[in-house]
């Protein structure tokens, strides 16, 4: 065999392997969506605004309803120093 | 047809050239896969995130009003009626009391949310993995990784702690399912006199108020106009949370930053390697394929054969790894960074959509700078002089 066909064709196989795994994950998704609807009364009844993502600061709890200076005011001088705090963006204040 | 027999014949070179000298090629594979990795983690992983919360935040509340002092949230009063009275439009208006509970045995946040039992539909019965909502004083529903976490096994009656170190009494009577814990992982659900009593607050005083609107068109008029009945209020609307998680998981937060540098440093790497690293075997190689007939353009053509190979392979293999660690394997490398210290450790369930935007940004971010950076060496391997050389 050809080295370039050789390359063409454990190329092809990765990308065939992308592909695979994306049609997979369409369909979790799309089951996903199917068990929404009990999770979207949730929202609604609890008027929950936020994922269960990062449970340490409340910031990164529940960023929706914080702002960018929430990190820093427990005590003057106060420095952000949860590690998820690096994950997450500030969101604009409101 | 002649210039891909051309091409095919120049790759099968390029290609030798790279078993060559396969353990640096191979080193080079394996630091550019490395850092694609890395970039195509945080892209999934926020796209798996995002997606969720598009897809599950689409009835949250119209407006969110909360009260604010000396830039932190204080408790509302609830004298707030009279206020908006003025305010047409609004269908439905709701109290609520919520906040954290800091668990000093582990070191855990529950996130404890307290309703008057009216303003909660039956509907929410579907949400519990048994039992029934919290329906007097004392009642408490909680999330299984919460009953894990206080130890309670097979108990129902716990008590927690006021802010004056009293104890108040509570009873289990439900707990949520395990597959709504995207949003009920951490939480208490209790009567909001409960939840008004655990946090000390005072009779009247609420966390915030929940808005509905009547029409949806509405929603930014009748937030300015809350605004300006309750000064010094935080007024949130739906829109405003909606586009939240497009903000927070972003390439500015401090991870995203750390992942893009690394990126930027290992292909500035990468191109100072290709433009200094010409030995005196490689030019002199190069001059014999000029002094065999080979042109600029076909020197250059090799060059970037050999740079695609890497560029597409890393590629891949990265974006493929990445794919796998975040949809089978949770993402793993990066939640000890996305998690933190939590002592509740939800892992939200993550399968990213196959999404071109993400495919071709990381494919943009990685192949496109690295070709870029071998173009110049290439021109300069391509103008190397035979006499000079050999």
């Amino acid at each position: 065999m050809r080295k370039s066909a050789f390359i063409g064709l454990l190329l092809a196989s990765l990308f065939c392997l992308d592909i695979f795994i994306g049609i997979y994950l369409g369909e979790r998704h799309e089951r996903f969506k199917s068990e929404q609807e009990i999770l979207r009364l949730v929202v609604k009844e609890l008027g929950s605004t936020d994922l269960v993502v990062a449970t340490e600061a409340r910031y990164t709890r529940h960023p929706s309803v914080s702002d960018g200076l929430v990190p820093f005011m427990d005590h003057p001088a106060d420095i952000e120093h949860f590690p998820s705090g690096s994950f997450y963006h500030p969101v604009p204040s409101r | 047809m002649k210039a891909i027999s051309k091409n095919l014949n120049i790759l099968d070179y390029a290609a030798s050239l790279l078993v060559r000298k396969k353990y640096k090629n191979m080193a080079v594979l394996l630091v550019f896969s490395a850092v694609i990795f890395l970039l195509a983690s945080l892209q999934l992983t926020a796209t798996a995130l995002r997606t969720v919360a598009d897809d599950i935040l689409t009835t949250v509340p119209d407006i969110t009003v909360q009260q604010m002092s000396a830039g932190r949230q204080v408790p509302l009063e609830a004298d707030y009626q009279q206020a908006f009275s003025g305010i047409f439009g609004i269908r439905e208006l709701r109290e609520r009391i919520w906040g954290y509970y800091f668990d000093e045995k582990n070191g855990a946040n529950y996130t404890v949310v307290g309703l008057a039992p009216g303003s909660v539909s039956g509907g929410l019965k579907d949400a519990l993995a048994w039992g029934r909502l919290p329906e007097k004083s004392g009642e408490v529903v909680l999330a299984a990784p919460v009953v894990d976490n206080m130890q309670l096994g097979q108990r129902r009656h716990f008590s927690l702690f006021r802010p004056d170190l009293s104890l108040q009494s509570f009873q289990m009577v439900g707990s949520f399912r395990q597959d709504t814990g995207i949003l009920t992982n951490d939480m208490m659900l209790m009567t909001q006199s409960d939840a008004g009593e655990l946090f000390a607050m005072a009779d009247g005083q609420l966390t915030d108020l929940l808005v509905d609107v009547a029409n949806p068109a509405e929603i930014d008029t009748i937030a300015g106009k809350i605004a300006d009945v309750l000064p010094g209020t935080r007024v949130v609307t739906k829109m405003q949370i909606q586009k939240t998680y497009d903000v927070v998981f972003s390439w500015r937060s401090g991870f995203g930053s750390i992942c893009l540098l690394t990126s930027v440093f290992a292909f500035i790497i990468l191109a100072w390697d290709k433009a200094s690293g010409f030995s005196p075997d490689e030019q002199k190689e190069m001059a014999i394929l000029k002094v065999v007939g080979w042109q600029t353009r076909d020197i250059m053509l090799l060059r970037f054969w050999e740079s695609a190979v890497v560029g597409l392979f890393a590629f891949l293999g990265g974006y493929t790894l990445a794919w796998i660690h975040v949809a089978f394997f949770d993402a793993f490398l990066l939640k000890p960074v996305m998690l933190g210290w939590s002592v509740l450790r939800p892992t939200p369930a993550l399968f990213p959509p196959f999404q071109l935007t993400d495919f071709v940004l990381i494919g943009a971010f990685s192949i496109i700078p690295y070709m870029a950076a071998t173009i110049v060496p290439a021109w300069k391997s391509g103008m190397v002089r035979p006499d000079s050389v050999i």
